[in-house]
């Protein structure tokens, strides 16, 4: 599982946080003691770092220059601090992603899952082939393989299918494949993705999964 | 320094002279003295009289000419005492001394003033990153328990977050101070980033988010802009007709100096009169007057950062009809060479 460290001082943020974190499969660990942190991320060793820059003791500037001799933790700098100067200085540290509060938890997510792709360290999602029951679904090409049958997917369907098939068994919301949908540049309305849903569907079926996703009403889609 | 003024105020000098010369003339003719005493000392009196009059004249007039035309052509005209060298002249020192006092004690208060806006603006800074951080405790909250908290809470917490966004880019923008980071930026990141932002508004709303074709890259501070484009869109989303098809259009123009921004909606538009001063600070206007929601601070912030940046905004407008709004970016001989 993929274990993401949370530095951050506020406890409530914290707490919704690793809520959603865990909502998304992720393993979350909380730091307590700031004096030590750096000590508490190497023995817990975790796949990706959430870090605050007003911490106190060590600000997560400094802490993250520190970190960045011995370590190529992917971080992710969360902070209230809203510029370029701010962000320019904390990816010259050697942050790999820079997010500004407040955020909107679906954003931070994609980012998280980028993050974890481009550094590689996600196991779990980061081939390009994705598989469901029988199919193999290549998202660099956007087609479903099935046996000899290949069916082609538009660019839309293919990012609401990837997307359906990381959080396979879990319910995704509309808002939730909005967001990813827009964060790929693909700025559709509501009408268009009611479409390309049907259309998705309507291409699993010619290859017999018919029931592949299915609206759980006033939530989302689920493929199980 | 015009004579005849000088001359009119040395007036009493001339009324002395000819009181005295006339006593003086009683005097030779009492004493019964010679015609030609009377008149080479009359000339000399005469010659006494103009000396008087001019020596002061010459003295003073390069003084005060210079301090005057100084002043007209200065465009910071408080300087103009380090333009002008000490006079020579008890009545200029003692000006001078006053004019040096002055600039000192005001100097010393735009010090203080300066300070204490300084203060203010770290203050809000300061302000602004504590109130975001329970802010952003409810964006979460709202996201972890969905029972509790109803689209309409959402989109008043983003409102929430536009307004405190936009007291932090007013202190930016009216400091003296630079607070922005020029670099190479992809519009397509920042057209992005504010779609994202205003995507549930846009949704909420129905209104299209059409992008045309954007790959370019432009020199900006991308935080600044993506605030500046979030209040064209923000304005955009409010000021929307109630038609079908609904849209924002954003689009770019390359031209050989220049990259060119421009966010087309269908809305309400403005009207022509009001066109001029939309970018006024607390302009409002026709179409702010009948929603309450208008502070006519957006557009205005907007302007000011963008000349900060060395951006050009303009506004075009056909009223009921569409409103298009064009950014301008200057391209940089001299940074190309330094890549």
């Amino acid at each position: 599982m993929t274990k993401i460290m949370i530095i951050e001082d506020d406890e409530v943020i914290c707490k919704e946080l690793k809520e959603i974190l865990e909502k998304s499969g992720y393993e979350v660990i909380l730091i307590q003691n700031f004096t030590n942190s750096l000590q508490e991320i190497y023995t817990c060793n975790p796949n990706l770092l959430l870090l605050d820059i007003n911490i106190p003791h060590l600000n997560g500037q400094l802490l993250l220059q520190e970190l960045r001799k011995s370590s190529d933790i992917p971080v992710i700098m969360v902070t209230s601090k809203n510029s370029e100067i701010e962000e320019a200085l904390s990816i010259s540290y050697g942050a790999d992603d820079y997010i500004t509060k407040p955020y909107n938890p679906n954003i931070l997510l994609l980012r998280i899952g980028a993050v974890l792709k481009r550094t590689k360290t996600n196991y779990n999602t980061n081939v390009n082939k994705l598989t469901y029951k029988e199919l193999t679904f290549d998202s660099q090409k956007g087609i479903i393989k099935k046996e000899d049958m290949e069916i082609e997917l538009t660019k839309n369907e293919m990012i609401i299918f990837s997307y359906l098939l990381t959080h396979q068994n879990k319910i995704v919301t509309r808002e939730e494949l909005m967001t990813t949908l827009w964060d790929n540049a693909e700025y559709i309305n509501e009408n268009a993705l009611t479409v390309n849903m049907s259309r998705l569907r309507n291409k699993l079926k010619e290859i017999g999964y018919e029931d592949a996703i299915d609206t759980r009403k006033g939530l989302g889609y689920i493929l199980s | 320094m015009k004579f005849s003024k000088y001359f009119k105020d040395n007036l009493y000098k001339l009324l002395v002279f000819i009181v005295c010369y006339v006593f003086h003339l009683l005097i030779f003719f009492a004493f019964k003295v010679d015609k030609s005493v009377i008149i080479s000392s009359s000339f000399l009196y005469i010659i006494c009289f103009l000396l008087i009059l001019f020596i002061p004249y010459v003295r003073k007039k390069k003084f005060y000419t210079d301090l005057l035309i100084n002043i007209e052509s200065l465009d910071k005209s408080y300087l103009v005492l380090e333009t002008l060298s000490k006079p020579e002249f008890y009545e200029g020192e003692l000006l001078y001394q006053a004019l040096y006092e002055i600039n000192k004690s005001m100097n010393e208060k735009v010090r203080f003033i300066e300070d204490h806006m300084q203060d203010v603006k770290e203050y809000i800074e300061m302000w602004i990153h504590e109130v975001k951080i329970p802010l952003s405790t409810l964006v979460l909250m709202s996201n972890n328990h969905k029972n509790q908290f109803d689209k309409k809470t959402k989109l008043q917490l983003k409102r929430l977050e536009d307004y405190v966004d936009q007291v932090l880019y007013y202190t930016r923008s009216e400091n003296a101070e630079k607070d922005y980071l020029i670099k190479e930026t992809e519009l397509s990141k920042v057209i992005k980033n504010v779609g994202l932002k205003n995507m549930d508004d846009l949704l909420e709303n129905k209104i299209d988010y059409i992008v045309e074709n954007v790959h370019n890259k432009v020199l900006t501070d991308s935080k600044w802009l993506e605030f500046i484009l979030g209040q064209i869109v923000n304005n955009s989303i409010k000021y929307k007709r109630n038609i079908d098809h609904s849209y924002i259009k954003i689009s770019v123009q390359e031209k050989q100096e220049k990259t060119i921004l421009i966010i087309k909606d269908n809305g309400i538009g403005i009207k022509e009169s009001d066109l001029k001063q939309v970018f006024n600070k607390s302009f409002t206007g026709e179409n702010g007057r009948n929603a309450s929601k208008s502070t006519g601070m957006g557009l205005f912030i907007a302007k000011n950062m963008c000349e900060k940046l060395g951006h050009k905004i303009d506004i075009e407008s056909v009223y009921h009809e569409y409103t298009k709004v064009y950014i301008t970016f200057a391209k940089n001989k001299y940074y190309d060479v330094l890549r």
